[in-house]
């Protein structure tokens, strides 16, 4: 029995090393990563007559290397290598963080609209304004432009976005002779109709856990939530606008009209809708590849304008969308700048875009791709890009600011929305709890904020 | 002391129990053949019945993705899980593994084959090592270096991985095979087994007949140490082996490049992209048949090494 | 002499400090600061802090977290009797002299130990997606709705899979200490006329009783580090949230919010944790062993 007189002895000792440890630690200081900002750093220069570099981009975009590729052909001394990394939320930026705070990384990355605010906490992006980018501003749609700008400089090149419609399945609608939502209102009424087919057949679903979806609904029913005065940040997330479409999905859940245990576009969503029991899904324009993914889908889908909230709010909102950044150790901001430019406003760098990533909307003001001029068979020969989605592109909420908090707060509704379905707490509710964990979040960055009205 | 029969910064819960010496009790004696007094037919047919049932619970995820692997995406979702499909597309989806992106699915194999392999046999040489001195010889300090050891054994693997990360960060290593093998190649569980298996099986004689011969302390260790521990080695090495090839956490925060992620890390990848990109389906269900073949036949090729060097070991102590 | 057992100790000592020690104790050190910042996104500077115990209190105060704690603790409550009764059965059942093919069994049983738990994830997730599931499917053909992703099941549905990794693994380690008992015992309970029942219950239970002690607190310690089964069922699962486990709030905190003093707090918090666990369990040992010593 010798091991056990051993332990006995060890544990005396880990007491030991416990309070030892302690005192070291008062002791010891850490760096938190990210502490330098590379914008108070010189200006690198660009690369000299006769040098050659070779970029990285961290993307989750398909094929993406093909549309390098084009670029690579037509520029020998800036080549681009694209790697495929996952998608945003789901470990693309836990990557770039990491690398980041390693002092590696790319010298552009994917970075979403809504997640540039966040990546400037951690001094992650370069200001591509020093490397005149604001020449190129008037190539780029103005609400995009907008939301790249922070304290007068520009920290990432609109890449795509995402205006939202509403994509259904003619046959089942026209068998109950209804014709798509132009209000919410509608959208529920056709909801409950919907449920009467079958015990599973639904209209449409909505994602407790993604809470991006429902930020969208917000902003289109004219939510803004984040603003800021001077150094200060200030929230409302309990506005009537968002309060209203709380409501609106707590009651959607309550009569069932909605499905809410998978998101679109999962595994169990393309079994559902190829099965005839999810009818419709309102979704962004990116969401036209996914939708012809629906097996057995060809020319039974159509798109119509996104429903509306009525009175309020504008006709559609962004799902997603995301922009090219440059990120903070890369040593060819330059290079790194005229290849996003080249990639997000010229015809060729758009239209390979489209053919092999299928990106979302295209940022870029006189061009939407040439391959979205044309009628889809897919969705029943409708040439739904000119006809749904321009118009939709221009019916934004244009005051719309994404916050440095925006995971910390679209995680933090997911968790509250899922407790719906656990333990029936509200949306409504959730909005003020969350609202309140916000501000200590934005707190416990050592940033200063308030809640509007308070 | 169990778990850290795995490598220090695994996550999943690793329920061994007996291996610890302590809990054994009975010397290690053979029965030779089974108990069983009276073993009817009737009970021969309801024992091997339930034996089968709990089989098919085991194999069944199994035999799921080996018929898996035989589909195209769409008839993964149209077809029957547990039967096959009209179309064949085996050697169409093994192609894809094996050609995807250059070849990628073989480079993180190697990558596991070198973590492990690498990890687990300097692991276990640098845990003899350390076990045998402790076992061996009394000097200043001895206590304090075991103690502080064993609590490294209860120190759970997630926690120490943020930490190092940040250290690995600001020491320029993060993100390189470094990051991931030189935690690996620390085994706290290790060095206590063969501390207590040393002080057993290495008989002290021996080291004085080879110090009377003139061989130096290090000689000694390595010619007649090494060679009396090694069942002791073989329990470690597999045990290392095993946690490192199964290890996802400490890869996953280190490794930002996926030329360098192991097998795990790689398939994850692979399956993190279906929702967007179905046709990943296909390469997640072979790239998974595919890695586990070579698991199945080493698990059913060493299940004896397991039981010997354990038992060996432990009731040694 | 005194230089010899240094330089053996020197290779695991050093890996020891720089991968266990120095960790722990920047750990320690994050987990105690703060940071302040200047701007609207701390470009006028960033500043570092001694924050007492404020992390930690604001780890322990938020629900989610303590949530997460809770809810590994009833998974390792409820999943680790479970593994240890079945494992404990398979292998009495196989040594027992009517188990056929024991041998094919027992390598059925131990094989998916091999197989590591992303993986057993990934291929457990097919089995519980809606579409994909033959499982599903042969359930609703029978009338059955089934959900194994649904708030109240996902946590039973990760169970299963841990189950199925570790039980056949920890069936062997009892298998090799059932064959350790000395054949004369056998025969003299068989002498006094004991059915396999009896020799079951008074001799092999027993015997093998102090390893399933150890294997019910390390596997209940082993809980506390659930990572990869909801990271990889999160994306299937709307019941997965990113602070389902305590590890996986850690590594929410540390790398989606760069929240590094509160994910060091939380990685402390799982720590001690497990010590205090540890600590239980080998006073659990100590008396066990003492009282069998004592009883025999």
């Amino acid at each position: 029995m010798e091991p056990i007189r051993q332990r006995s002895l060890s544990r005396r000792q880990l007491f030991g090393l416990g309070a030892g440890a302690a005192a070291t630690a008062a002791l010891s200081s850490c760096a938190t990563p990210g502490a330098v900002s590379v914008n108070s750093l010189d200006v690198i220069p660009a690369i000299a007559e006769g040098e050659t570099v070779t970029l990285t981009y961290w993307s989750w975009l398909k094929d993406l290397q093909n549309v390098a590729d084009v670029w690579n052909a037509q520029n020998p001394r800036i080549q681009v290598e694209a790697v495929w990394i996952q998608g945003g939320n789901s470990g693309g930026y836990q990557k770039m963080y990491s690398a980041l705070a390693a002092g590696g990384g790319p010298d552009i990355g994917q970075v979403e609209l809504r997640q540039v605010p966040e990546f400037l906490l951690q001094n992650g992006l370069v200001d591509l304004s020093r490397y005149g980018a604001e020449e190129y501003a008037d190539r780029y749609d103005a609400g995009l432009w907008s939301q790249v700008q922070f304290n007068d400089g520009v920290f990432g090149i609109p890449q795509d976005s995402g205006p939202m419609a509403f994509y259904y399945q003619t046959e089942p609608l026209e068998q109950i002779g209804a014709t798509p939502p132009a209000t919410w209102d509608e959208w529920a009424a056709l909801s409950a109709e919907v449920r009467t087919l079958g015990p599973d057949t639904y209209l449409d679903t909505f994602p407790v856990a993604d809470a991006s979806v429902f930020t969208a609904y917000a902003t289109q029913a004219g939510a803004v939530w984040f603003d800021t005065e001077g150094d200060e940040w200030i929230i409302d997330m309990t506005d009537d606008a968002t309060v209203m479409v709380a409501e609106f999905f707590d009651r959607a859940i309550d009569e069932d009209i909605v499905n809410t245990s998978f998101g679109a576009y999962s595994p169990p969503w393309y079994a559902a809708a190829s099965d005839g029991k999810i009818l419709a899904v309102t979704s962004a324009s990116w969401g036209d590849a996914l939708v012809q993914s629906v097996s057995g889908g060809e020319g039974k889908w159509r798109v119509a304008p996104m429903q509306t909230w009525g009175d309020t709010g504008f006709g559609s909102t962004y799902l997603g969308g995301s922009t090219a950044a440059v990120l903070a150790n890369s040593p060819h901001p330059k290079e790194a700048l005229d290849f996003i430019v080249w990639m997000t406003t010229s015809p060729e760098g758009i239209d390979a875009m489209i053919a092999n990533s299928g990106i979302g909307w295209s940022p870029a003001t006189d061009y939407i791709g040439e391959l979205r001029q044309q009628p889809s068979e897919f969705f029943s020969g409708q040439n739904y890009n000119e006809e749904v989605f321009v118009p939709m592109a221009q019916q934004q909420n244009l005051d719309w600011v994404w916050s440095p908090l925006t995971q910390y707060t679209l995680n933090a509704l997911g968790d509250g929305f899922r407790k719906k379905l656990t333990s029936g707490q509200t949306l409504v509710d959730t909005l003020s709890i969350v609202q309140r964990d916000v501000a200590a979040a934005f707190r416990n960055k050592g940033l200063t904020v308030r809640v509007a009205g308070q | 002391m169990t778990t850290t029969l795995r490598p220090p910064s695994d996550a999943t819960p690793n329920p061994n129990p007996a291996s610890d010496p302590a809990v054994d009790i009975a010397p290690a004696k053979h029965r030779g053949n089974t108990v069983g007094v009276g073993s009817s037919r009737t009970s021969t047919i309801i024992v091997t019945g339930i034996l089968v049932v709990v089989a098919i619970y085991f194999l069944v995820p199994i035999y799921y993705v080996v018929i898996a692997a035989t589909k195209t995406t769409e008839d993964l979702f149209a077809t029957n899980g547990f039967l096959l499909a009209p179309t064949f597309n085996l050697w169409e989806n093994l192609r894809l593994v094996f050609t995807y992106d250059g070849g990628i699915f073989v480079r993180w194999f190697m990558n596991s084959v070198l973590y492990a392999g690498v990890g687990a046999l300097l692991a276990t040489y640098f845990a003899a090592a350390g076990g045998y001195a402790l076992a061996k010889y009394e000097f200043r300090g001895k206590n304090i270096v075991y103690g502080t050891v064993l609590g490294g054994v209860l120190v759970p693997g997630t926690a120490t991985a943020l930490p190092l990360f940040l250290l690995f960060s600001q020491m320029g290593i993060s993100n390189t095979y470094w990051s991931v093998l030189i935690p690996s190649l620390v085994s706290p569980f290790g060095l206590f087994l063969c501390r207590i298996y040393a002080q057993a099986s290495v008989d002290n004689s021996v080291i004085e007949s080879g110090r009377i011969d003139g061989a130096g302390e290090l000689r000694i260790f390595h010619t007649l140490g090494l060679r009396a521990m090694t069942p002791a080695l073989v329990t470690v090495f597999l045990f290392q082996l095993v946690g490192i090839w199964n290890n996802f956490f400490l890869p996953l925060i280190m490794l930002a490049d996926s030329k360098l992620y192991p097998i795990t890390l790689g398939l994850n990848n692979w399956r993190s992209q279906v929702d967007r990109l179905p046709e990943f389906y296909q390469l997640t269900t072979g790239g998974v048949l595919v890695s586990i073949i070579p698991l199945i036949v080493a698990m059913i090729v060493l299940q004896r090494y397991w039981r010997g060097g354990l038992t060996d070991g432990a009731v040694k102590g | 002499m005194q230089r010899a057992p240094w330089i053996l100790l020197a290779p695991f000592l050093a890996l020891f400090i720089l991968t266990f020690i120095l960790p722990i104790l920047s750990a320690v050190a994050t987990s105690f600061t703060s940071v302040q910042r200047q701007g609207l996104f701390g470009e006028d500077g960033i500043t570092n802090s001694f924050a007492g115990f404020d992390n930690y209190a604001q780890a322990l105060s938020d629900s989610s977290f303590t949530a997460s704690i809770g809810r590994v603790l009833l998974f390792g409550i409820v999943q680790v009797p479970v593994m240890i009764v079945l494992c404990t059965v398979l292998a009495l059942l196989l040594e027992s002299a009517s188990a056929r093919w024991p041998q094919f069994f027992r390598a059925a049983y131990f094989m998916p130990y091999g197989v590591p738990g992303v993986i057993a994830t990934i291929l457990w997730g097919f089995l519980y997606i809606p579409g994909l599931s033959p499982v599903l499917d042969i359930a609703g053909a029978m009338g059955l709705d089934i959900d194994f992703l649904g708030p109240d099941t996902v946590l039973w549905s990760i169970a299963n899979i841990v189950t199925w990794t570790y039980t056949g693994y920890n069936m062997l380690i009892i298998i090799a200490q059932l064959k350790s008992i000395p054949g004369e015992i056998y025969e003299a309970a068989r002498v006094d006329g004991a059915g396999s029942w009896k020799i079951a219950w008074s001799i092999q239970l027993p015997l093998i009783r102090p390893a399933l002690i150890l294997a019910t607190v390390f596997s209940i310690i082993g809980t506390l580090q659930l990572f990869s089964e909801p990271l990889v069922l999160q994306t299937s699962s709307p019941a997965i949230d990113s602070q389902y486990t305590p590890n996986l709030s850690a590594y929410t905190n540390a790398f989606a919010f760069n929240n590094y003093g509160i994910a060091s707090a939380q990685a402390v918090i799982i720590a001690l944790a497990a010590f205090v666990l540890s600590f239980a369990f080998l006073a659990i040992v100590n008396r066990t062993s003492r009282a069998d010593k004592e009883g025999a």
